[in-house]
């Protein structure tokens, strides 16, 4: 694929840069970064798209080493113009999450199988780890609303994370969950809302700590403890995975992983240890902590091609929102390739290595209802043709094309 | 699901014994080519082709197998030819014959035949179907049917005016919409107070006094569906509900079926896939076929380079398009002319142009032909045309100083040097992306690529531009080469690749690790 052209160009440019000559030979560079701008300008179609982002994060991961001056050159011109993330409102930010069932999969799937884990608690305590900031949460009300005859107290958490990635917002969780606490008591559920300053870098310990103290007061008193992880999960650091190398190439360890490492499975062992109702578990099924570059640059163009083609079938190129989606992803790009040590959050693993650490933490994944399965199907039928759900044993996963997109699984404790 | 008439440019007319299996196949797991599947290419005739099971004894086409098999049971058949074959066919995989398409590399093939016909369909077909309550055209049957089935079927209002076809999508938007907090703060005092054990992070707060309704503050233009009565139009909206109103433009729906200028400008946004001629360009000029020679090409930049502004050059382009195109979209072609065409311009800020958004100069580029023949003939021509001198003094002016010694072989990557490595460079990448272009790139292609000892010189701990750490001992274990090993691994795969666009051909799944 013209992919890999990318690289050779790039792999030339290099070697070519190792004798040095090439530094002074801008009109080369130049060339090629003409070439380069013709295969994958930023507005071409949705593959020249991606390219462009792809390349983007290269030159901005070389001009990092900091050997080569033109590139950097480069990258800072590039990083005035680049990145700059819409922030969206908490309306705009509903619309969004709704172009395709990226995100609205994970929260059919997900309140359902909450909505029969709780059913029958006079209190519901949810904590909402999510990266589109409690957008599924009115849904959530909604049918505790609607479906429950004994209508619970709820109580909602959130980690006012301090990390920013997209989506952003331009409110604050105090704001937001004002709003929120607004819907509930439209419809007549009494909500409370709580922010817990906690950072995924650290594996939300703050948050882990309060809730903690709450189980120790509160106990066991009719209370339901949902943990919603939805694309969360992932930005806690995971050990320094052993990959399947090339005997060639060494293995490159940037960063330092004593810290960092088992913070993943630590997080999954104190839920375990809060005793809670269920725990859903939602997330892109792709795996980027390969150390090898080239691996997971394979695997990131092996996913990242999906949401710039699911946008692609209905939204015109000048749409904002397929802007704004796109900055996102290229965003995300970035972050993969570009960055190494904790500035790399982006750490997807796929489905089965997540159940294997939710099962090493003393989870048991539980299937999801007939019923859900149905909402979800009908979700799905509203949008584009090429979205599709498969069943794999007790989980779910989202389709595009095809391809898997979005796993979403639902644990009880053993 | 298996279809045995596959392969070039097979038409519905082809007479080929359907060798099915009858044993009962386990569905593969979608998601996944499988990696020892046959990958196909079927011609965008028989994609399209509506009646392609024919029956061999008298011709008539049917939409699918098991209607063919009935049917034949009628002409009475002898036992054996009624049989069908049990050999087991094996698993295919279906790519897109358009180049330029995402699903035209094996690696995003698709295992369903109906997938790859609705997926070439819908994508690079007419739509002829159109919802006659909407504007939204359709170029497969079965989506139009499902649109129409919901459209205009449920409608929720929110009290600002969005209209919505979900219910999920509307409550998410009520929950968050500020009309809400209006009908709120009206109920207010009719509410339990909150409970009283809350410490000072919980917080359970009514809102202030409401903000207008959203609906106060559309545009002229949309007649502004009625404000609810609780809104008080006369407050001055905070800059942060203005932008939240914007975006909502784009959504509403007139609440009316009657036509009004809002409905119009949305309808047009939303049809603008098929009609913008800017993606017609993209999509035309993705489908110039892939045998066009680079040698084409040259000349294309060689009768561009001779004017170098930065002017259309219309007349030039229908003539150059009809010599190089076999595509059938020539009249596509035709018309996309009047877009920037793609000119040389190695100006000044060059440097940037690579990061630089719309509007500035760079939109010379934004007609891009094939890139895999960009990279091969731009890069020959980028090389042969030069730069003008104020290119070197912008860089020089960027301060770059080589700081690395200077290497052992100061002569061989000199300009020409890499000139003629870039044309084998080039000529690499052709072969390597399928263009089958006349070379014997591959050879070539692995020598430059894993390169002599002596190019990465004794030492190179330095320069780990990717941050891959080349091994000590260097040559071709290093990081680097690895890279370009593992490459080429992938590209010599693509590279047995006789043919381009249309016929079969088998390709090694090339990324699909986990």
């Amino acid at each position: 694929m013209a992919w890999f052209s990318h690289i050779q160009i790039f792999g030339e440019f290099r070697r070519c840069q190792l004798h040095g000559t090439i530094i002074n030979d801008a009109t080369l560079a130049q060339q090629i970064l003409w070439v380069l701008n013709n295969i994958a300008p930023p507005d071409g179609d949705s593959n020249q798209r991606l390219t462009c982002g792809f390349l983007r994060a290269i030159i901005a991961r070389a001009a990092k080493s900091g050997t080569c001056k033109l590139l950097t050159a480069m990258a800072n011109v590039h990083t005035n113009l680049a990145m700059n993330n819409h922030k969206f409102s908490i309306i705009e930010l509903a619309s969004f999450v709704d172009l395709t069932p990226w995100h609205r999969f994970g929260y059919t799937a997900a309140n359902a199988a909450i909505l029969e884990a709780v059913e029958g608690y006079s209190v519901v305590h949810i904590v909402d780890l999510s990266s589109t900031h409690c957008v599924q949460i009115p849904t959530l009300i909604d049918a505790i609303a609607t479906r429950f005859e004994a209508v619970p107290l709820v109580k909602l958490t959130v980690a006012g994370h301090t990390e920013d990635f997209p989506p952003m917002l331009d409110l604050s969780y105090e704001e937001l969950g004002s709003k929120l606490v607004n819907f509930s008591r439209s419809r007549n559920v009494v909500m409370e809302f709580s922010v817990i300053p906690s950072s995924a870098s650290n594996g939300f310990s703050s948050l882990i700590e309060q809730l903690r103290m709450q189980h120790l007061i509160h106990g066991e008193n009719g209370e339901a403890l949902v943990i919603n992880s939805h694309m969360m999960l992932h930005y806690i650091p995971d050990e320094t995975l052993p990959v399947v190398q090339n005997t060639s190439s060494p293995q490159i360890s940037v960063e330092t992983c004593s810290s960092n490492s088992f913070l993943r499975s630590m997080f999954l062992e104190a839920l375990r240890s809060l005793d809670p109702t269920i725990v859903i578990l939602v997330d892109e099924d792709a795996d980027f902590t390969s150390n090898n570059l080239v691996h997971r640059l394979r695997s990131a163009y092996n996913y990242l091609w999906i949401p710039f083609d699911t946008l692609d079938t209905f939204l015109p190129r000048g749409s904002k929102q397929r802007q704004w989606y796109e900055a996102d992803i290229c965003w995300k790009i970035e972050n993969v390739i570009a960055h190494e040590g904790p500035q790399r959050v982006e750490r997807l693993e796929p489905k089965s290595k997540c159940a294997q650490r939710m099962r090493n933490a003393s989870f048991r994944g539980i299937s999801f209802s007939e019923e859900a399965i149905t909402e979800v199907k009908s979700m799905l039928d509203e949008h584009a043709a090429g979205w599709g759900l498969k069943r794999e044993e007790e989980d779910v996963v989202l389709t595009w094309k095809g391809h898997n997109v979005v796993f979403a699984t639902a644990w009880l404790p053993i | 699901m298996n279809d045995s008439t596959a392969s070039g440019d097979s038409s519905s007319g082809n007479q080929t014994v359907p060798t099915k299996s009858t044993a009962k196949k386990k569905r593969n797991l979608p998601g996944m080519p499988d990696p020892e599947a046959e990958v196909i290419a079927l011609s965008p005739k028989t994609l399209l082709a509506t009646n392609r099971f024919v029956c061999e004894i008298c011709n008539k086409g049917f939409q699918r197998d098991q209607n063919l098999q009935l049917h034949r049971r009628g002409h009475n058949l002898p036992w054996k030819l009624r049989q069908r074959s049990t050999k087991e066919v094996k698993k295919r995989v279906y790519v897109c014959p358009e180049p330029g398409c995402i699903h035209h590399s094996p690696t995003r093939a698709l295992g369903d035949l109906t997938g790859i016909k609705k997926h070439f369909c819908r994508k690079h077909g007419e739509k002829k179907w159109k919802c006659e309550k909407c504007s939204k055209n359709y170029a497969v049957q079965s989506d139009w049917k499902a649109h129409s089935k919901i459209c205009g079927s449920r409608e929720y209002k929110c009290d600002c005016g969005t209209l919505f076809l979900r219910r999920d999508s509307f409550i998410t938007h009520r929950a968050f919409c500020d009309a809400l907090s209006g009908e709120c703060a009206k109920n207010n005092t009719a509410l339990a107070p909150p409970s009283t054990d809350e410490d000072p992070k919980i917080q359970s707060v009514m809102p202030s006094p409401p903000p207008p309704a959203v609906a106060a503050t559309s545009p002229a233009p949309s007649p502004p569906p009625p404000p609810p009565p609780q809104a008080s139009p006369s407050a001055p909206p905070s800059t942060a509900m203005v932008s939240s109103v914007l975006p909502l433009q784009n959504l509403e729906l007139p609440e009316s079926s009657s036509h009004n200028p809002t409905a119009t400008r949305i309808f047009e946004e939303t049809s603008m896939v098929s009609n913008s001629p800017a993606n017609c360009s993209s999509n035309s000029l993705s489908s110039i076929n892939g045998s066009i020679g680079s040698n084409v090409l040259a000349s294309l930049f060689a009768s561009s380079t001779s004017s170098r502004s930065l002017q259309p050059q219309e007349p030039r382009f229908p003539n150059l398009f009809e010599t190089m195109a076999h595509s059938k979209q020539t009249s596509d072609i035709t018309l996309c002319t009047s877009s920037e065409p793609i000119s040389l311009c190695l100006e000044m800020n060059q440097g940037s142009s690579i990061f630089k958004t719309a509007g500035q100069e760079c939109r010379q580029y934004t007609t891009p032909l094939q890139p895999a023949m960009s990279a091969t003939a731009l890069l020959q021509k980028a090389a042969q045309v030069g730069v003008a001198a104020s290119n070197a003094s912008v860089l020089k002016g960027l301060g770059l100083v080589s700081s690395l010694s200077p290497s052992s072989e100061p002569q061989r990557w000199g300009r020409q040097e890499i000139e003629s490595e870039g044309a084998s460079l080039a000529s690499g990448l052709g072969l390597g992306l399928g263009l089958g272009l006349a070379c014997d790139g591959g050879s070539a292609l692995t020598e430059l690529m894993l390169g002599t000892p002596s190019v990465f010189g004794p030492k190179h701990a330095t320069l780990d531009l990717l941050g891959l750490g080349m091994a000590a001992s260097g040559g071709p274990t290093g990081g680097l080469s690895a890279i370009m090993q593992s490459i080429n691994d992938g590209l010599d795969v693509a590279a047995a690749a006789a043919a381009f666009g249309g016929g079969e051909y088998s390709g090694k799944d090339m990324g699909r690790s986990s």
